[in-house]
């Protein structure tokens, strides 16, 4: 077909949103454009001299891509780019900024399980995987990929309402001498000192230490 | 022909816990506001960029006589600060601090520090002093000062968990901070002990 | 926190406040990043990447950088943006106390430089003089997290 006529508005907000290393392309609607826009994706290694279409992402009407399969070298950095189609009409290649994987992600909380004695909770944490292609492929650990990262942890008396914060680098807390009968809620978070990364805290997860069966 | 303005005098640095502070006397022109500029220059603006300075906007034409200089002074190694005076289009020469600042002459000052018995846990809850201090705590039980345990506190979230305490002695705390950029620590916070609460435990 | 690192190559062991640098790059990567129209050419990661160098060289290349870094890069990337000139001569000035300790293990034979290492900086030296001088020293400043990144 002729050479198309580049004056549609272009994508807005053309971005990567990451999170564990799922590396998600997102933009916004041309302004003033209404339904019926198309738009292909493309993406380049930094350093390297060319542009890779994405195929399942051709000619799609959704504002985002996924090219977690095609960034998962968190050892390269990247742009990707989005163009517009609508009506014979079409809008220039929006680019986004230079993405690196490794600093540019956000990180989940740890899981938190919890566990219980009469005077003592048991807590385990495991960090969050980094993405993979698939369920049945391998799994690598954030902890493999930040070597730094740390757990913040709180520890919440119910009774007293008193909260106690411990820093701990291996996964597992064990926190001896508590009151029987009583309930303790435990919310932790990751802390990656360089390059800085801090994830949420995790939701609380709460328990009570047995009652004390000589009383 | 006019008079030359002055430049500032007593130029000197106000440095303590790793946050810098530039100041000067201040030049008194009857009936006129005086406004100062200050500049800084690195280490490496001397050697390897034709010893050029570099303007701080944050203190660019201002009326006070103090400048913080803290996010500029960020690396370990010596600084130039000059400070001129502005009045009425009248332009003083640079004033020159005496000598070199680098930042691994701040005074570090012990932190504040409160230690909480809550049942049989020693607890503590340590002032936050910025991203550059870390805190090294030692508590041991008193009378036994030869057992010191040490726990290094890098992130400062209130109340710290040190250790579970037996009833009966009493545990003495005390902590000074760190400042790894610097290699320098402060001296000790006062000692501070405290007991296992709830006497005869109801659950021992 | 501080993230204060030591690093340590072989018997050479260098502390640096790695969070400083990187909070300083952070403040105007998308800033430097931007003033790189080049996206087909890199100085430090192609056509080979740092990662591939053996740990036996890492010392050498890290003090070549650090050199290549305060001798040819940073004097050539001021602008017209005082903040971004106050970040990078934080960022110059950490990298020349740190270069100073990498250069005191090398003086003591601490870090020594292979082929590779050799190699490599050849490429990365062929790569910037490349460019015309600001062009290179700009792509060298906004690639600056790829060295730290491979630092850590």
């Amino acid at each position: 077909s002729g050479e198309l006529y580049c004056s549609l508005p272009n994508p807005r907000n053309v971005h990567f949103e990451s999170v564990n290393m799922k590396n998600v392309l997102h933009w916004s609607a041309p302004e003033g454009t209404g339904d019926g826009v198309l738009y292909k994706v493309k993406y380049s290694v930094y350093g390297v001299g060319k542009w890779i279409r994405k195929p399942e992402c051709r000619n799609i009407n959704r504002t985002w891509c996924d090219l977690s399969n095609e960034t998962s070298d968190y050892e390269e950095q990247y742009y990707a780019s989005v163009k517009a189609f609508l009506n014979g009409m079409c809008s220039d290649w929006i680019e986004t900024t230079r993405f690196n994987p490794l600093t540019d992600t956000k990180i989940d909380p740890p899981m938190v399980s919890v566990s219980s004695t009469e005077k003592s909770i048991s807590i385990i944490l495991t960090a969050p995987e980094k993405w993979k292609r698939s369920p049945e492929g391998e799994s690598v650990s954030l902890l493999q990929v930040y070597p730094g990262l740390q757990y913040n942890v709180s520890v919440l008396n119910k009774k007293t309402k008193k909260r106690w914060w411990f820093s701990i680098s291996n996964n597992t807390l064990v926190v001896p001498w508590l009151e029987p009968g009583t309930a303790y809620c435990v919310s932790a978070q990751i802390h990656v000192t360089t390059p800085l990364l801090h994830s949420g805290f995790s939701k609380e997860h709460c328990i009570a230490t047995l009652k004390d069966k000589t009383a | 022909e006019d008079v030359l303005l002055p430049a500032p005098q007593n130029i000197s640095i106000l440095s303590t816990n790793m946050k810098h502070f530039l100041t000067w006397s201040p030049v008194i022109i009857q009936g006129e506001t005086v406004r100062y500029s200050v500049e800084f220059q690195g280490e490496y603006e001397r050697e390897y960029a034709n010893e050029s300075w570099i303007p701080i906007c944050e203190c660019s034409l201002i009326a006070a006589t103090v400048c913080n200089i803290t996010e500029d002074i960020s690396a370990t190694v010596a600084y130039n600060l000059r400070v001129r005076a502005d009045v009425g289009g009248r332009r003083s020469e640079w004033g020159t601090l005496k000598g070199f600042f680098n930042r691994i002459t701040t005074s570090l000052t012990p932190p504040v520090m409160k230690v909480i018995a809550d049942g049989y846990h020693l607890l503590v809850e340590l002032e936050d002093m910025g991203p550059a201090f870390q805190f090294s705590v030692l508590y041991w039980k008193k009378g036994q000062e030869n057992r010191m345990q040490q726990k290094v506190v890098k992130e400062v979230s209130s109340v710290v968990h040190l250790d579970t305490m037996e009833a009966g002695p009493d545990y003495c705390v005390k902590a000074q901070t760190y400042v790894e950029a610097i290699n320098r620590s402060s001296s000790f916070s006062q000692t501070q002990c405290v007991r296992a609460q709830g006497g005869t435990s109801m659950w021992l | 926190t501080a993230g204060n690192k030591i690093f340590q190559f072989g018997p050479c062991k260098v502390s640096m406040s790695m969070t400083e640098i990187r909070s300083g790059f952070n403040a105007i990567k998308t800033n430097i990043q931007a003033r790189d129209p080049i996206r087909t050419l890199s100085i430090l990661s192609h056509p080979h990447s740092l990662h591939k160098v053996k740990p036996s060289d890492r010392c050498c290349i890290t003090h070549h950088l650090f050199n290549f870094y305060v001798d040819k890069v940073f004097k050539h990337c001021k602008t017209e943006d005082s903040y971004v000139n106050r970040k990078i001569s934080s960022i110059a000035n950490s990298f020349l106390s740190v270069r100073r300790k990498l250069g005191q293990c090398h003086e003591q034979n601490q870090c020594m430089c292979g082929q590779e290492s050799t190699e490599k900086m050849k490429q990365i030296l062929g790569n910037y003089e490349g460019l015309n001088v600001t062009s290179a020293a700009i792509k060298s400043l906004g690639e600056l997290d790829i060295l730290l990144d491979w630092m850590e």
